[in-house]
């Protein structure tokens, strides 16, 4: 019953909770909105904004952040189609692409851990490296067209209306959440992300744990690339554009906290599908574009705000809290008497 | 509440009652009352998690009690924040100190004024200084704290709650709380703190102090309130309340039977008095020569395994610096370090913790990782331990925390509680729990019993002395407290100045050397009276 309470008061069974009441709100005003097949299109749409979401969630959590990421799936998109188009192997290619995207990571984590720079100024940095770069790869910004055999990362069918590219997005979602909730490395992320100092006093490589979280932001938001650049069939040089702002409002309303110590890959995967899920929606009922942005924002707002109220940072106003504190009235109190804690007791006595 | 006000000599200025408390499911409080009255000093007795700081935080203002009243000067308060219980004239010197690190102790000590001046008045630093040196002398505090334009976070833990006593004082309190003033303070500095607080009760200030250290409380308080279980359980003055009495009091039914609180905490094995002789004899387990690094030099030093050995010695001295560049969180300049025979020095504490030294930092606030859960923080740094490729198994991990949490008595609902849910001690037992567990053969433990009452503190000993006796633990700790390295250590060190001072045997004489060591530089012949502690009787 206890252990049903803590699930219960989780961020992403809210999130989850708002994604279904939304949809069901939607449903109403347009038959379309709750089909299988547009439930798979806002999946394989927010593919992009989500992978790199995972990433993200793992600097976020190390109490760092990672503003390049966008960026990033900029450049190693077009260095991917680049290669393919001077004649490398295109599965070569994609491999290539994903070890480019771990060596930024690399660099931007070496310089940060060892050069003892803020990881906001570094990555602010190499967002405008990465822009540059892509520049002059793709010769000012010109599409250039991948390989066809690789396109079936970004527009393969899996079954149905099932695409690949939704897909990688779960995948990486499973296995970012198994890490972080069942590796050692993932304990070791939220131990540099909560107490950095206690960290490393404990014997807890910090130094190379700050580094690896941003490999893999840098190896995730090639993946990313790639399934950006496979879904339209050609790498642009504007490719990712402004894409940090959404990836980390994805993270931050699957409840991760920018002070670093908690999130989850789950709650990150919800984010961006309830991003995705808002854009759709206001698409599909012909709202305005402006009211659309205003609403996105009005969302990671009322997300984080929402996460404050839950971890008891403020009060409730009296004629909410009765509703909202019936999770820990669940939960007995012990008696009057003083009865001592079992933990102690059992073994003292 | 008429009768109560005129039973005593004294009026209550702050009264507390019927007040309780709890978190999510956790009793803090059940209908506790208490009163501070004008000039005197009360002390609040209890273990760990009694409920002493809950009522500390309800009595000034920082949370609201679930039902019950605060009256002061026998009217109700209603006390919405901490500032506003300061504008009534409460305040409070917390067990850690709260301070701003980018802000200079002159600036810490006067932070209340910038939340109650004019938005636009003028924040003059050269003119803070001028005030806190004026504010130290008047206190006869200047030669600890000297120079207040040094920024806090290049302070030690001793000066930070300094600063702290001294941001408190300075605000000339009617009702002041002292949640263990003195952790971290050398008895020279905690003596002049306690002049200080008794001449501010003379002066008419109603004074509550929260302190382990049983000598103390009945040096200086007028009357004791115990708490249990976040009950009051017994009060009365300190002559009507015997040390004895008190102590039981605060322990309750469940151990008033057993002969001693320290044998209940045998589990890890069989008894623990070996003679000191067997134990020096152990191998070397760590030999420092001649080395030098941040804040000391020419240091050489042996722990042997199975050996106690105390480092003593005023704050600022050294001592933690030497334990640091030890386990390879700073480095050593010059010298040699030798461990379990082997030359090289440790170049970072995950080295050293591979080679099988644990440490304990002094302060919480760099050991403990506060949004996790107790598990969590037990094994975080020996995970490996209960993985394979690198995939914890969770049911090895939980057993073995479990166990080990049994062990040393920590007392919580369950291991997967948060961190920030136990009380100070039971945190500092979670710490210890952790250094255990990745098994080491060296345990460095810096102020292990910060804020320990004197049951768990028994036990802690009880647990270390048995560690060096059965499975050859070579332990060094470092404190402030004479009690403490009089009755733990084998051996002791003094450090002064980022030196060895001295390094001696334990016995029967060596209170008088330490306290004489400790206090050449200061005049501190008081030290040697409270090595004979009441608590000890």
């Amino acid at each position: 019953m206890k252990k049903l309470s803590a699930t219960l008061r989780r961020q992403e069974i809210g999130l989850f909770g708002v994604i279904i009441v939304l949809t069901l709100i939607f449903s109403l005003f347009n038959s379309h909105f709750l089909t299988s097949q547009n439930g798979a299109f806002i999946l394989q749409s927010v593919a992009v904004i989500g992978i790199m979401a995972i990433g993200e969630v793992f600097v976020l959590i190390a109490g760092e952040i990672d503003l390049s990421v966008g960026s990033v799936l900029g450049l190693t998109s077009a260095m991917g189609a680049w290669l393919m188009s001077q004649g490398v192997d295109p599965w070569l290619a994609v491999v290539l692409t994903l070890v480019f995207g771990c060596v930024i990571g690399l660099i931007q984590g070496s310089i940060i851990v060892y050069g003892k720079v803020s990881s906001f100024i570094v990555t602010l940095g190499t967002l405008s490296v990465g822009r540059g770069l892509t520049e002059i790869v793709t010769g000012g910004g010109l599409p250039i067209s991948l390989s066809p055999s690789v396109l079936v990362i970004g527009q393969g069918v899996v079954w149905g209306y099932l695409r690949w590219s939704a897909v990688i997005f779960v995948l990486v979602c499973i296995l970012g959440q198994f890490v972080l909730s069942r590796s050692v490395f993932g304990s070791r992320v939220t131990a540099v992300g909560d107490n950095v100092e206690a960290a490393r006093l404990g014997g807890i490589p910090a130094g190379r744990t700050r580094v690896l979280v941003f490999v893999i932001s840098g190896c995730l938001a090639a993946v990313a690339g790639l399934v950006y650049a496979t879904q339209s069939g050609y790498a642009e040089g504007n490719a990712g554009n402004g894409n940090e702002l959404f990836v980390i409002a994805a993270v931050v309303i699957g409840g991760a906290s920018l002070a670093g110590g908690r999130g989850s890959a789950v709650g990150a995967l919800l984010g961006a599908i309830l991003l995705g899920a808002l854009q759709n929606a206001f698409v599909l009922l012909h709202l305005s574009p402006f009211l659309q942005q205003l609403s996105i924002g009005v969302v990671i707002i009322a997300a984080a705000l929402f996460d404050q109220v839950r971890q008891g940072s403020f009060a409730l106003p009296r004629w909410l809290r009765g509703r909202n504190s019936r999770a820990s009235v669940v939960t007995p109190d012990p008696p009057d008497a003083p009865v001592p804690a079992s933990g102690s007791s059992a073994s003292t006595s | 509440m008429g009768e109560e006000l005129l039973s005593g000599d004294h009026v209550a200025v702050l009264s507390v009652r019927g007040v309780s408390k709890s978190f999510a499911a956790n009793r803090a409080l059940s209908d506790v009352s208490i009163e501070l009255k004008a000039g005197k000093i009360t002390a609040i007795l209890g273990e760990n998690g009694a409920g002493k700081s809950t009522i500390i935080r309800i009595a000034s203002g920082e949370i609201q009690p679930d039902t019950g009243t605060i009256f002061l000067d026998g009217e109700e308060a209603h006390l919405r924040s901490p500032v506003d219980a300061m504008r009534r004239g409460i305040f409070v010197v917390h067990q850690e100190p709260q301070l701003v690190n980018e802000m200079t102790i002159a600036e810490n000590i006067f932070i209340d004024e910038l939340g109650e001046r004019p938005f636009f008045s003028s924040w003059r630093k050269q003119a803070l200084v001028r005030r806190a040196v004026e504010l130290l002398e008047g206190l006869h505090m200047s030669e600890l704290l000297p120079d207040p334009r040094r920024h806090c976070r290049d302070i030690s833990a001793a000066e930070r709650q300094l600063v702290d006593i001294v941001r408190a004082l300075g605000r000339d309190p009617k009702v002041l709380f002292l949640d263990e003033p003195n952790s971290s303070l050398s008895r020279q500095e905690t003596d002049r703190l306690f002049a200080v607080v008794r001449g501010m009760a003379e002066r008419g200030a109603a004074i509550a102090l929260v302190s382990h250290r049983f000598a103390e409380v009945y040096e200086l308080a007028d009357n004791i309130v115990i708490l249990r279980d976040g009950m009051r359980v017994a009060s009365g003055t300190v002559a009507g309340l015997p040390a004895e009495v008190a102590i039981k009091q605060m322990a309750g039914e469940k151990r008033r039977s057993s002969p001693s609180a320290g044998q209940e905490a045998s589990v890890l094995g069989r008894g623990s008095d070996a003679p000191p002789a067997d134990r020096t004899a152990g191998r070397i387990a760590i030999r420092l020569e001649n080395c030098s690094g941040p804040g000391f030099s020419d240091v050489s030093l042996e722990v042997r395994a199975g050996e106690i050995l105390g480092m003593a010695g005023l704050v600022g001295s050294g001592r933690t610096e030497i334990a640091l560049a030890m386990i390879g969180a700073t480095r050593i300049e010059t010298g040699v370090i030798e461990v379990a025979g082997v030359r090289g020095a440790m170049h970072s504490p995950e080295a050293a913790l591979r080679a099988g030294i644990a440490f304990i930092s002094e302060e919480r606030r760099t050991g403990l990782f506060y949004s996790q859960d107790i598990k969590f923080n037990m094994s975080v740094n020996v995970l490996g331990k209960f993985a394979r490729v690198g995939v914890i198994r969770r049911r090895l991990q939980e057993a073995a925390m479990q166990k080990l949490a049994d062990q040393l008595g920590v007392r919580a609902e369950s291991i997967d509680a948060p961190i920030k849910s136990l009380s100070g001690g039971n945190q500092q037992k979670v710490l210890l729990a952790r250094a255990l567990a990745s098994n080491p053969d060296v345990l460095i433990l810096d102020e292990p019993t910060r804020g320990v009452d004197v049951t768990t503190k028994r036990e802690m000993y009880a647990t270390l002395r048995e560690l060096a006796a059965t499975r050859q633990l070579a332990v060094w700790f470092i404190s402030s407290d004479l009690e403490e390295v009089l009755e733990l250590a084998d051996r002791i060190v003094i450090v002064r100045d980022g030196r060895i001072a001295n390094n001696f045997e334990g016995g029967p004489d060596a209170g008088e050397v330490v306290a004489a060591a400790l206090g050449e530089r200061f005049t501190a012949p008081a030290a040697i009276a409270h090595s004979n502690n009441p608590e000890e009787s």
